[in-house]
């Protein structure tokens, strides 16, 4: 268990909270011009690392509002939080 | 059109905790964007819009809770006659739906609005929640949506030890229970 700092409602438990998997994946701009490899490697395939992450939560309990999150899959430590639009703070 | 059932009509008195349903009350989901609509939010309900998160706004006859950065949630202060919160619905929908300025939603009965009064009534809350309500309950007027014992409510500080919570009505009964069920031993 731990805290999550929603950027519109601050600071609450990991519980009122989804994960919603990596983010900043890109569509492909011409999806109909891609191999059945290539669309499942954009539809299915996703990092799992041990380490620093972007993802995408849903404060599904709070705003439900959708916002971006760079965490340690390791230790869960959050090193920033930041809306859906805006650039990563790390890279 | 509206239909207001009450599923719990009760009241229950523990130590230092009371708990009541209160309905029929009036409540309307308003969502949008633009500053043009949450201008006539207040215009029209001679209200301010509250735009800080986790904050509301009351009048002597409303309460408008902010619930996300386009959302916000209105409810009045009394029990209210099904023929004015019909006025008031279309009043708003043709105000701010009808120009497409956001979307008006009545709510009345989707919502069942608990009252818990009493100083213990953190305590009772905190049995089953992971909110952190120290500040929460120093500060007249907030707002938090967070779960209860695994259920979403709407939580409006209203005054000192005086709390409006706001639960689903299918999940009302069973919030009903686990309340009166917790408070025995607060």
């Amino acid at each position: 268990m731990f805290l999550i700092n929603c950027p519109y409602c601050g600071e609450r438990d990991q519980s009122e909270f989804s994960a919603g998997g990596e983010a900043h994946i890109l569509r492909p701009k011409q999806p109909t011009e891609l191999s059945d490899d290539q669309w499942a490697e954009y539809l299915f395939m996703r990092k799992n690392i041990k380490g620093v992450q972007f993802e995408r939560w849903n404060h599904a309990h709070g705003c439900r509002k959708w916002f971006n999150m760079i965490r340690d899959t390791s230790n869960d430590k959050i090193h920033a939080v930041y809306k859906m639009g805006e650039k990563p703070p790390l890279k | 059109m509206l239909n207001f059932n009450t599923p719990i009509i009760d009241t229950k008195e523990y130590s230092e905790i009371k708990i009541s349903e209160i309905e029929p009350i009036l409540k309307i989901n308003l969502r949008g964007k633009s500053r043009d609509f949450v201008t006539k939010i207040g215009k029209e309900l001679s209200i301010i819009t509250p735009v800080d998160p986790n904050t509301s706004s009351s009048n002597e006859k409303f309460n408008l809770l902010w619930l996300s950065p386009d959302e916000w949630f209105l409810y009045s202060n009394d029990k209210i006659d099904i023929k004015d919160a019909n006025v008031l619905e279309n009043k708003l929908f043709n105000e701010i739906s009808k120009v497409k300025l956001g979307s008006v939603t009545n709510v009345s009965d989707h919502w069942i609005m608990i009252n818990l009064k009493g100083i213990k009534i953190f305590e009772l809350l905190s049995a089953g929640c992971p909110f952190n309500f120290n500040n929460f309950k120093k500060s007249k007027g907030a707002v938090t949506q967070t779960l209860i014992n695994h259920i979403d409510v709407i939580i409006h500080n209203k005054n000192v030890n005086d709390l409006n919570l706001f639960v689903r009505r299918s999940f009302s009964a069973h919030l009903w229970s686990w309340m009166n069920d917790s408070a025995r031993f607060i």
